[in-house]
């Protein structure tokens, strides 16, 4: 019946599961994704060898910061890594100051129950600008993204320094950098994609033009920008009913994610969760749900 | 290769076959028929990763990329759904009562019928649906 049908339905090769790394075991299955579980169990030196990967160079220079020593100018070590035997995290965090007190990169990554990678925070902060203490819940260890709870003055503040929803600082304009430094380490380590939950519209968008696509929320990306059309929903709930709803704030992404973080989605019935974005490594999916965007 | 993302949605198809014409139409020796063959198999596709795939889901991203290997055509459609397989569907009754047919399974038989090979991959980055559509396949 099928005129010149071949079918082929093939699972991807899945390849043993080891916990401990082993000289035969990556010759053996050389495009088996590695797991940072089984490079945590490795010993300190080694591990430290692998890590090293996933800060950019560069970004390392612009603080003087040899990239192999990890230490400043004056001697001090200013990478700091925790990667624990045991866990299937990694947290990389970088320093411009010998006291490790202002923090320019950030990046936790962790296995996930499929066996691929997710980015669970990256944040990139000129330890130049101003600082906004727009986290007020310390409470909640993993929350510094300022959602759990809100300070409401620093957040203006922060909003009118032209920062996004969950930046405590300007950015350093390097995330595209950081981004392909990753993808390195995933090329390495025999990973096709990762995935992240983006926590605000901001960094959704900012995802987006650096090649994500969506797992879950490309619909509702595409109902915001709609929505916030003339006559649509969220542009009449820009009623300056809040400092954070402008009228004008439906222009910007900045503007935008604000709104959305003051919970403006409640005017479509929607709220920001769920959302869930995924990279191809080396490839841009090309998704654009606000075209012509200014930031 | 040509790629666009778009949403999983409806609204979504026309722009697929869109894209489908317009890439097509910048490569010699693609008639329309292909071309036809294509955005109907592409159709089908997205559709089924739309009602199915993405149901009871915040829809995400259907990615739909076309290369263009000289003797023939490869599309594949990657989504972050539920893994369907569309190659376990069985075929339609073709010779069934038409009150005797199930409904639905006819957008699958069609393109078994006019794509020459579909292979199906799930993983965790995603499910894989990859069509080739030979050249030579389309004459006479």
């Amino acid at each position: 019946m099928f005129r010149n049908l071949q079918l082929k339905s093939t699972p991807d090769r899945i390849e043993p599961v080891t916990d401990q790394l082993t000289s035969s075991w990556l010759e053996q299955y050389s495009e088996a994704p590695i797991l940072l579980s089984q490079i945590n169990l490795l010993p300190e030196n080694i591990k430290k060898r692998v890590y090293r990967i996933l800060i950019p160079p560069e970004l390392l220079a612009r603080f003087q910061i040899d990239p192999v020593s990890w230490k400043g100018a004056g001697g001090g070590l200013h990478v700091r890594l925790d990667a624990r035997a045991g866990s299937n995290s990694v947290r990389l965090m970088a320093f411009s100051d010998d006291d490790r007190m202002d923090e320019f990169f950030h990046l936790e990554i962790s296995d996930n129950a499929e066996g691929s990678l997710e980015i669970k925070m990256l944040q990139l902060n000129d330890p130049q600008s101003p600082r906004f203490g727009t986290v007020i819940n310390r409470e909640v260890d993993q929350d510094v993204t300022g959602k759990a709870g809100r300070n409401l003055e620093e957040e203006q503040r922060a909003m009118e320094a032209g920062l996004a929803p969950g930046q405590i600082r300007d950015g350093l304009g390097a995330l595209k950098i950081t981004l392909n430094q990753f993808e390195t380490f995933l090329a390495a380590t025999g990973h096709r994609a990762y995935f992240l939950e983006p926590q605000f519209y901001s960094a959704a968008w900012l995802f987006e033009k650096r090649g994500f696509a969506y797992v879950r929320g490309h619909k509702l990306m595409d109902n915001i920008h709609a929505e916030f059309q003339h006559g649509g929903r969220l542009h009449q709930a820009l009623d300056s009913s809040t400092s954070f709803r402008k009228p004008d704030a439906w222009r910007f992404v900045r503007g935008r994610a604000w709104a959305i973080h003051d919970g403006i989605l409640e005017a479509i019935s929607e709220k920001w969760e769920d959302l869930r974005m995924v990279k191809q490594v080396g490839r841009k999916a090309g998704v654009e749900t606000f075209p012509g965007a200014e930031y | 290769m040509h790629q666009i993302t778009r949403s999983a949605e409806l609204t979504s198809l026309p722009e697929f076959r869109k894209y489908i014409n317009l890439a097509c139409s910048h490569h010699s020796g693609i008639d329309k028929q292909i071309t036809y063959d294509l955005q109907l198999a592409v159709d089908e596709a997205c559709t089924n990763i739309i009602t199915h795939g993405y149901q009871g889901m915040n829809p995400g991203s259907i990615i739909l990329s076309l290369e263009f290997k000289g003797a023939y055509i490869e599309v594949t459609i990657t989504d972050f759904g539920h893994a369907f397989e569309p190659i376990q569907t069985p075929a339609p009754d073709l010779e069934a009562g038409l009150e005797d047919r199930p409904t639905g399974g006819f957008g699958l038989y069609f393109i078994y019928q006019t794509m020459d090979e579909i292979e199906y991959t799930t993983n965790p980055y995603g499910n894989r649906l990859t069509f080739i559509k030979k050249l030579e396949s389309a004459v006479g």
